[in-house]
């Protein structure tokens, strides 16, 4: 393209600014909408998996150990519970701590506990597991093995809490790939019928510039710099929105939704989701205008090109 | 400059537009493609111009065969030719002078230099005082020769004129061939198709008839005959 058509197709862009400045205004606040819905989805499925990682890290397994135990038996199967690959962390939970704690839980009843042995209760080890592992099937399998070693009395885990959390965690991800599939493809809808109304608002522009001999790329580059500009101005539109939704949800929905423990804890979209969100917009506005566009040069020119 | 061979267009399902046409039309002649309507006048100059593509034969437009070109094949071979329509076709959003300047910048010419050849070519026409006027403010007449401007604003090798006066006048009209004329006479090769028989019988020039798709008469070839 020479300098001179350069010229040209930044002129009609701003020209078309100027003067379709409604229709514009238009095709971003759709893209905006649209992004807003699926920039809300990705913020709320951020979040859920923030929540479920929360969640996810509180689950333990809990291995009580025979009293006849001796130190260098611990010492011996600590080591041996530490090096499985699935293990992330064992703490070891002395005969005095469990009573100490158990105390605590019984708060003011803990009188009832007067009289009986401080060493009643046994010693345990409590063991998280590293991320991947945190699901039923591998829960179960850890705590099979353990029940296998020697010194080891007893291994409970919250079995039903560990399942429902799975069935969540699957969940969430494969809602992620459906529910933004369609949001996706409905974007692109809506956004290609948009702008094909404003392609057809200069479909008289279009084909006098055909008639004359332009070449395709200079009358397709005006419009998919302005779908450009109108994807990216969309995408910022709905970030702003989406932020302040972000506030809303941050400071005034009512805690006692029991959700989330603390306001804090509610996560903006990270820098990449941000940029996926801009750049989907960006994509969107072009892709849109070109896919309209030669949709629309097809019907407007058949037999001709 | 353009020669026809054994040209054929058939219009889906089966509508036959043009059959079987001959015509070869020499550098710098001037020819009036008459017919009544449904003719195929306009079918022949949408071929030339590759509006349309002919289901049979070849056409050659300056020494190219325009029968098989792709998308930039076509915008070259437009750029080479000035149209003009019944319908003047101009954009309202512009004025007379931005819309024929706006032929000449899509060719990559500069904008300072397609308004000055933009502003030369309507104060030769007679339209110095509307350059800045927007086409919906000007008379039909007026509105033409802004079309015809933008039509030689690339120096075009040839001009097609579909039904040019139809939407003007008698003296608009008149005003308008003349127009036509001059363009003519600086070398350029013109071709207008018309069914206005007031114009065909003033202006004695190369007069191609069309009827039902069919070239009926060439007063070219007559003279050739007569002459022979």
């Amino acid at each position: 393209m020479k300098v001179a058509q350069l010229s040209f197709v930044f002129r009609r862009v701003l020209k078309s600014l100027r003067e379709l400045l409604w229709t514009h205004i238009l095709t971003s606040g759709t893209m905006a909408m649209t992004l807003f819905i699926f920039g809300g989805f990705l913020l709320i499925q951020e979040n859920l998996h923030g929540l479920l990682r929360g969640w996810g890290s509180q689950i333990q397994i809990f291995a009580y150990l025979e009293h006849s135990l001796s130190q260098a038996d611990l010492q011996s199967l600590l080591g041996d519970v530490r090096n499985y690959p699935e293990v992330e962390s064992v703490r070891f939970v002395s005969k005095g701590e469990a009573w100490e704690n158990f105390r605590e839980a019984l708060g003011a009843q803990s009188g009832v506990l007067e009289g009986l042995p401080s060493d009643i209760l046994p010693s345990s080890l409590e063991i998280s597991l590293k991320r991947p592992y945190r699901y039923r099937a591998s829960v179960a399998a850890v705590a099979q093995r353990l029940r296998g070693m020697k010194g080891i009395s007893e291994v409970e885990y919250p079995e039903e809490w560990i399942e429902k959390l799975t069935l969540l965690v699957v969940g969430v991800q494969w809602a992620k790939w459906i529910l933004g599939g369609f949001l996706f493809i409905a974007t692109l809808l809506i956004v290609g019928s948009t702008v094909k109304l404003a392609i057809l608002a200069r479909k008289d522009e279009i084909e006098i510039m055909q008639l004359v001999g332009a070449p395709a790329g200079l009358i397709k580059a005006p419009f998919v710099i302005e779908g450009m500009i109108q994807g990216v101005l969309g995408a910022s539109l709905s970030l702003f929105f989406l932020w302040l939704l972000f506030l809303f949800a941050r400071y005034r929905l009512p805690s006692s939704l029991g959700i989330f423990p603390a306001h804090d804890q509610l996560q903006f979209l990270g820098s990449e989701a941000i940029s996926l969100l801009v750049f989907l917009g960006w994509l969107l506005g072009a892709g849109g205008s070109l896919f309209s566009l030669r949709r629309f040069l097809k019907t407007w020119g058949s037999g001709r090109q | 400059m353009i020669q026809l061979f054994r040209v054929s267009k058939v219009y889906p399902p089966n509508y036959p537009a043009l059959t079987d046409i001959h015509l070869h039309v020499e550098k710098g002649e001037f020819v009036f493609l008459s017919g009544p309507s449904g003719a195929g006048k306009t079918t022949l100059l949408k071929l030339l111009f590759r509006e349309e593509e002919a289901t049979g034969g070849q056409i050659i437009v300056n020494g190219r065969n325009i029968t098989r070109l792709d998308g930039a094949g076509i915008a070259r071979l437009r750029q080479e030719i000035g149209l003009v329509f019944q319908e003047f076709k101009l954009l309202p959003s512009m004025t007379a002078l931005e819309n024929v300047a706006l032929a000449a910048e899509v060719v990559g010419m500069s904008r300072r230099e397609s308004r000055r050849r933009a502003f030369h070519l309507l104060r030769e026409l007679g339209l110095r005082e509307k350059h800045d006027a927007r086409p919906l403010t000007l008379s039909g007449g007026e509105q033409q020769r802004v079309a015809i401007a933008r039509a030689l604003v690339n120096d075009p090798i040839l001009v097609l004129a579909d039904e040019p006066t139809g939407n003007l006048d008698a003296d608009m009209a008149e005003e308008t061939m003349r127009v036509f004329l001059k363009i003519h006479e600086k070398g350029t090769t013109i071709m207008i198709a018309t069914h206005d028989a007031g114009v065909l019988k003033r202006f004695h020039h190369r007069g191609v008839q069309l009827q039902r798709g069919r070239l009926m008469s060439d007063s070219k070839s007559a003279q050739r005959e007569v002459a022979s």
